[in-house]
């Protein structure tokens, strides 16, 4: 009896299927969206009107609450006077799709309305600057840090307590001290990634690398590694596809200090584009000056992972997975079949074998 | 047991040829010397003591295999060789010299083959070489030679994640080899093989220490492991943990399969059966209690 395993409960779905459910995890929320934004009848809470009729305070273009238009719609007709007119529409904070992604074109050709205010690229821009040099001026102490006390309960013991406390501290609480410290341009900014990402990244990365499989090192060791070359040749490449990894998950949390970041000392960045876009009542720019995050996040994060199969080729190929945290029972389960092993083996009995090696070192008498 | 029935010659009988040979090995130097060799756990007062005065010689290019029952620390034992562990009293000496942590001098192969997943076979195997600053292309050309003698010369640019057990097993072997260890210490290196990888394996093994100058302890739990491959079969026991015994193996070299069945094959086997099994340990706790779990009108048998 074949059950069918429609969901994947136990086994991966077929590729085609996998494909159109991510299409799906997207296309569904952009239905909800078109849906309240293009069907009349749905939400709507607002009426637009196209003419006041003798309403006194009502006038074009304005927007009233749907109960105050009927109000005043029953009123009219009482009074016999003649009914104002309009059409259901929603909040101007909810634009319609297609408002937005035409934003996204429209936002970067818009010249900024004041000659000083930046252009949107630019504020991305500024943006991606201050994540860069906050995330690479963590990474250079954090991922050594981390790696050093993964490695040795010393330096461990050493840090780590601190480092556990300082990170319930808020990064934005540092944001007065940084500004005054540091200034008001790009510096507290900087700052801010950097306490928001650093003192994660050193717990994260030291937990990866004391995960490392001990056999590995004591393998190592008994083929004569020791101290740095231990840390160097082994530690460090055996955890080096993990703390890749972390690194792009903390990237990701990097992302949610940017616009806490961007407020401290002098606005800038998207999120300067974001509230001056608001307080013009653009919400069309706003959501799509939103979105462009994501996708700069979520592309840079798939551009980092293509990288990632290319510098560790180990990984790349099917079933890659450290051999030796591959529990015995699947060994086993992969080694079952005697043909299995026979194919990929070259003749290798005692007579392509050995002969060809003279023995290093010469023994007293052999084995024979 | 089925052997016990059969009319076993004494394994302590041995060929004038095999007499002549174990003659020969005690006449080589002692590369391994272990001297009342103890470990325990806890504190002194309360200490767990897993094996205590555990003395031997190994000589130069001998072929010991350690066996026991589980808990009687014969991987302890080789940990201690090997220099991951620490011993709590006692010494070994290499070469005359005592041991302190692990080193190049004593090669160690896993049951869990503890290849590098990110380095090819070939570069696996030039770990050691490039520790000992090698160049590279030095390291290379050993490599090959020792992967060829292990028979992988054809999958030398592969990773570890795609070759099979036994093969991933050769290349551990061949890694360990290359630093040209004094001994080589191998941790059941086929208990996660199964039994037809397993067999050619052990041929393999015989075939690499006969071409090279290396002092093999070998632990296993199966017993027809232990007498194909070995020497000398160092016996270790539980409660009081040490040595129970220390047999010298009267099968006659070269070894081969049809062996198996020889009456001095099985001997040896009865013997080590003997000892890790006592018959009286068979009684009570190694039998389960059984509750008939039959229905009623169930009669069939």
């Amino acid at each position: 009896m074949a059950t069918s395993d429609f969901l994947g409960l136990k086994k991966e779905l077929p590729p085609s299927r996998r494909l159109v459910l991510t299409i799906l995890s997207f296309v569904g929320p952009l239905i909800l969206w078109a849906a309240v934004s293009y069907i009349p009848w749905l939400w709507h809470p607002l009426v637009r009107i196209t003419d006041p009729g003798e309403v006194e305070y009502f006038s074009e273009r304005m927007e009233v609450p749907r109960a105050e238009f009927a109000k005043q719609v029953d009123e009219m007709l009482k009074a016999k006077s003649e009914p104002p007119k309009g059409y259901r529409v929603n909040p101007v904070y909810l634009p319609a799709p297609h408002e937005v992604v035409k934003a996204f074109y429209t936002g970067f050709t818009t010249p900024p309305r004041l000659p000083n205010e930046p252009w949107l690229h630019q504020s991305l821009l500024h943006s991606i600057y201050t994540i860069f040099w906050g995330f690479v001026l963590s990474s250079i102490v954090g991922v050594p840090l981390g790696i050093l006390c993964g490695t040795f309960r010393f330096f461990s013991r050493l840090q780590e307590p601190f480092i556990e406390y300082f990170r319930y501290l808020p990064a934005p609480a540092f944001g007065a001290l940084c500004v005054a410290i540091l200034g008001i341009n790009d510096g507290p900014k900087i700052a801010i990634i950097v306490i928001g990402t650093f003192f994660q990244q050193v717990l994260v990365i030291a937990n990866t690398v004391r995960k490392v499989d001990p056999s590995l090192i004591e393998a190592a060791q008994t083929l004569g590694s020791k101290g740095w070359n231990l840390v160097r040749r082994v530690v460090i490449p055996a955890s080096i596809t993990e703390i890749y990894t972390d690194m792009r998950i903390l990237l990701g949390w990097a992302w949610t200090y940017l616009i806490v970041a961007e407020v401290v000392g002098t606005m800038s960045g998207i999120t300067f584009f974001i509230n001056q876009q608001a307080r013009y009542r653009n919400f069309d720019n706003v959501f799509a000056a939103i979105a462009m995050i994501g996708i700069i996040g979520f592309t840079s994060d798939l551009l980092l992972a293509w990288i990632g199969k290319l510098i560790f080729p180990w990984k790349r190929k099917r079933g890659a997975r450290k051999s030796s945290v591959i529990p015995i029972s699947m060994v086993a389960k992969q080694n079952r079949l005697p043909a299995e092993e026979e194919k990929p083996e070259p003749p290798a009995g005692p007579e392509s074998a050995p002969a060809s090696i003279p023995a290093p070192g010469t023994a007293p008498e052999t084995n024979a | 047991m089925s052997t016990a029935s059969l009319e076993l010659p004494d394994y302590h009988q041995q060929t004038p040829e095999v007499v002549a040979r174990f003659e020969r090995i005690r006449q080589r130097p002692v590369v391994l010397k272990v001297e009342n060799l103890k470990k325990g756990f806890g504190d002194p007062n309360h200490e767990h003591v897993v094996f205590d005065k555990v003395s031997l010689d190994v000589y130069r290019r001998e072929f010991i295999t350690i066996i026991g029952p589980s808990g009687c620390g014969k991987s302890t034992f080789i940990r201690i060789a090997a220099g991951l562990d620490e011993a709590t009293g006692g010494t070994i000496l290499l070469d005359g010299k005592s041991i302190s942590g692990p080193g190049p001098d004593r090669g160690m192969v896993f049951q869990g083959y503890t290849l590098f997943p990110w380095r090819t076979v070939k570069q696996n195997v030039m770990f050691p070489l490039e520790n000992q600053g090698k160049s590279a292309s030095e390291a290379e050309s050993e490599a090959r030679q020792w992967l060829d003698m292990v028979g992988l010369g054809r999958f030398e640019e592969s990773y570890p994640h795609e070759l099979s057990g036994g093969m991933k097993q050769r290349v551990a072997i061949a890694r360990a080899l290359a630093n040209n260890p004094r001994v080589l210490i191998m941790d059941e290196p086929f208990g996660a093989l199964d039994a037809i990888t397993r067999a050619k394996m052990q041929k393999h093994l015989i075939e690499i220490w006969r071409q090279v100058d290396v002092t093999i302890l070998f632990i296993t739990h199966d017993l027809d492991e232990a007498v194909y491959l070995s020497d000398r079969i160092l016996v270790l026991g539980v409660n009081p943990g040490g040595v129970r015994e220390f047999i010298e193996n009267p099968v006659p070299r070269p070894r081969s399969v049809a062996q198996f069945l020889t009456p001095e094959f099985l001997a040896v086997k009865h013997r080590l059966d003997e000892l890790i099994h006592p018959p009286e340990a068979d009684t009570e706790e190694d039998t389960l209690p059984m509750v008939k779990l039959t229905q009623a009108g169930d009669e069939v048998e």
